[in-house]
């Protein structure tokens, strides 16, 4: 079977309409105390958590998708849906235009490979007891990329292409600073030759010289490999940097998706108004801090209608019974937020 | 003029460990007014952290201050024994961790915790200890103090958790508070709502507050000064504005120009060449030497910090700034 080839700015990837819910399986002893329980009389919903719900985002080829959103959004379930990692609860990943799952097993084990993920915590993302050349050099001998004979030149090649110097490659990842070891994450990445990498906050945890580097690295790989690439981070200064388009998430859902331009400069959601107002810049000095009430809810128990709404300067009745639909505002620019219809139907716009 | 509320002249903080001594702190002065706010940035392993240790007096074995003077309000904290040290820190001075869980016993409920705070400094009943307990926690912008005293750290999120660990610093309405990258771990949001209640403390209490971190955009906003630190030693200081826009030292300049927000959008990053150096093994002479483009043989000597300004100073023999005419 040929892939199917996507037509110009048709998606690369696209996850459409993907749910994923996280439930506890109760073990022996949870399982007697629900019966028990019962027994009483007692109400034993068991806890279901909807990380990521009903999401549609398509990232084209040769784009950078950024996507943000506070510590519990699920911006890092999304990005393990995208890689492959976590299969969706319900909806489809598709891959050059296929649903992954109703490929057959050898295309859909090629697609899979196409895609590659970078972790957040390069401490905790590399095996601590393999060396730097059988982490990078184990994922293409086992797919047979390369031969067993063309492997140590292949591996000295993914190295010095991460900015890495190749005369290392027996060294354990304890040997190796975070910036360095982020490289050979990337390394790692790279070996399997993917068009599409998922960069879960990729250098949150680097020092800000560092961090510029590893940034670089990525801008000069975009251009070298033709690489697609879904950015996920809580830093807004550094998605708007890298992004050619942004996607905001609050508790599972989109709330705004925007050329980053746009987004930044006329951010519609009240949600992406208040995050932007938050980040920290250079030029602003002496600032005074405006507080934001509240903090992102339980997603264990999310608000009703919009999940904004306990957290939101404009909410009215509307906003706690019916959930908004994410829906075109301008070209390319998507929103979900009641007060858009408000607009429409002649009152005043929301002005940030 | 009545003196600073906090002066360090000189300050070296050394680990002596089986691989050689550490110069962790490495001749820092720095000094802080009421209620303004000194912004001390530094990248992993500066010794930023390791000043605000010297200073509450907290750093270990093998750590030790072998030279300089700490100076809170004029009086030189060496000449102190270690009890009189204990009532000044937690009191007068005190410290907030990154993570709050370093300040928080986890077994113990908040209010527990809080009360035993009060009554280490003060004689007042537990009452009272209770009561100055929920207002500082309401201080912090904590919802329903009065239940939330009687949970566990645990109960609470990150944010809320590092805002007790606030308010357990102000419960004496210290004189200086040494803030160590309070909200490094912290979402946008939340970080903007500490930053807010640490902004009108400064400004209402005329506390005196350091805040460490490595985030330059962080210190933009909030800080009065700024002080670079790079390897343990002091690279630049000055107030925020002169520094941030016309930085002095290379490394400095390096800094700032390797923030996203200040690059042409999807323009590569201007970035620092090679990492930070080795404490145990520091090249002679200017210790930014190996990365720095504007390095030459002058700088296998040492700089010394040169003050081009009243409380403008660098540490550079080719600065990007000349002294003023």
């Amino acid at each position: 079977m040929s892939a199917v080839i996507p037509q110009d700015g048709a998606p690369l990837l696209q996850l459409h309409q993907v749910s994923r819910s996280f439930g506890s399986t109760p073990d022996v002893a949870a399982r007697v105390v629900r019966r028990v329980k019962r027994s009483f009389g007692a109400e034993t919903a068991s806890k279901t958590v909807i990380a990521v719900d009903n999401v549609t985002l398509g990232v084209r080829k040769g784009e950078v998708v950024g996507l943000v959103g506070e510590s519990g959004c699920g911006k890092s379930t999304l990005g393990r849906m995208a890689a492959g990692i976590l299969p969706p609860t319900h909806g489809q990943v598709s891959y050059e235009g296929t649903d992954i799952d109703s490929m057959p097993a050898d295309a859909r084990k090629r697609a899979k490979l196409k895609v590659q993920m970078i972790f957040q915590d390069p401490y905790s993302s590399l095996n601590p007891r393999m060396r730097v050349e059988d982490i990078v050099g184990q994922a293409p001998r086992v797919h047979g990329l390369v031969s067993r004979r063309e492997l140590a030149g292949y591996v000295d090649a993914q190295l010095a292409r991460a900015g890495l110097d190749p005369t290392l490659k027996q060294r354990y990842p304890h040997q190796f600073s975070g910036g360095q070891r982020q490289r050979i994450g990337i390394a790692r990445a790279l070996a399997v030759q993917p068009h599409f990498l998922v960069c879960d906050e990729a250098v949150a945890a680097l020092d800000v010289s560092i961090q510029a580097q590893i940034l670089n690295l990525f801008m000069d790989l975009r251009e070298q490999l033709d690489l697609t690439y879904l950015f996920i981070s809580h830093d807004l200064g550094v998605v708007e940097h890298l992004s050619d388009r942004v996607a905001v998430m609050y508790l599972g859902r989109i709330v705004e998706e925007a050329p980053t331009e746009e987004l930044f400069n006329r951010p519609n959601h009240p949600y992406t108004q208040g995050l932007l107002a938050q980040v920290p810049r250079l030029e602003r000095r002496r600032s005074t801090y405006m507080v934001v009430k509240g903090e992102i809810a339980s997603p264990l128990n999310p608000p009703s209608g919009c999940h904004l709404h306990p957290r939101c300067p404009h909410a009215m009745p509307r906003c706690s019974v019916e959930v908004p639909l994410l829906r075109e505002i301008a070209p390319m620019h998507r929103s979900a937020c009641h007060l858009n219809d408000m607009v429409r139907a002649g009152t005043p716009a929301l002005q940030s | 003029m009545s003196a600073p509320t906090l002066e360090v002249r000189n300050l070296r903080t050394y680990f002596m460990t089986d691989a050689g001594v550490v110069r962790a702190v490495d001749d820092v002065s720095l000094s802080v007014e009421r209620g303004k706010v000194l912004g001390l940035v530094g990248e992993s392993g500066s010794g930023k952290s390791v000043t605000g240790f010297s200073i509450m007096g907290l750093v270990d074995p093998p750590g030790r201050v072998v030279g300089g003077n700490i100076f809170y309000r004029g009086q030189d904290l060496a000449t102190l024994t270690e009890e009189e040290m204990r009532a000044l820190r937690g009191n007068r001075i005190a410290m907030i961790f990154q993570d709050p869980m370093m300040t928080l016993n986890p077994v113990l409920r908040i209010d527990t915790q809080m009360i035993e705070t009060v009554l280490a400094h003060s004689s007042v009943s537990r009452e009272n200890a209770r009561d100055r307990a929920r207002e500082t926690l309401g201080l912090v912008g904590i919802p329903s103090p009065d239940e939330r005293l009687s949970s566990y750290p645990h109960q609470f999120s990150g944010g809320m958790r590092q805002r007790v660990a606030i308010a357990i610093a102000l419960l004496h309405n210290p004189d200086l508070i040494i803030a160590d990258e309070p909200t490094t771990a912290l979402d946008v949001t939340i970080q903007g709502q500490i930053l807010a209640e640490v902004q009108k403390l400064a400004r209402e209490r005329s506390t005196a507050l350091i805040w460490i971190t490595h985030d330059l955009t962080v210190i933009a906003g909030l800080a009065d000064d700024i002080a670079v630190m790079y390897a343990g030693r002091i690279v630049e200081t000055g107030p925020v504005d002169l520094v941030l826009d016309q930085p002095a030292h290379p490394y400095t300049h390096g800094l700032i120009s390797s923030v996203p927000s200040a690059n042409r959008r999807r323009a590569r990053l201007q970035q620092i060449p090679g990492m930070t150096p080795n404490l145990l093994r520091l090249p002679a002479g200017c210790v930014f030497r190996s990365r720095c483009e504007r390095a030459d043989d002058a700088c296998l000597q040492g700089p010394a910090l040169v003050e081009i300004a009243p409380g403008r100073a660098h540490r550079c023999f080719h600065p990007l700034q000349q002294l003023p005419v």
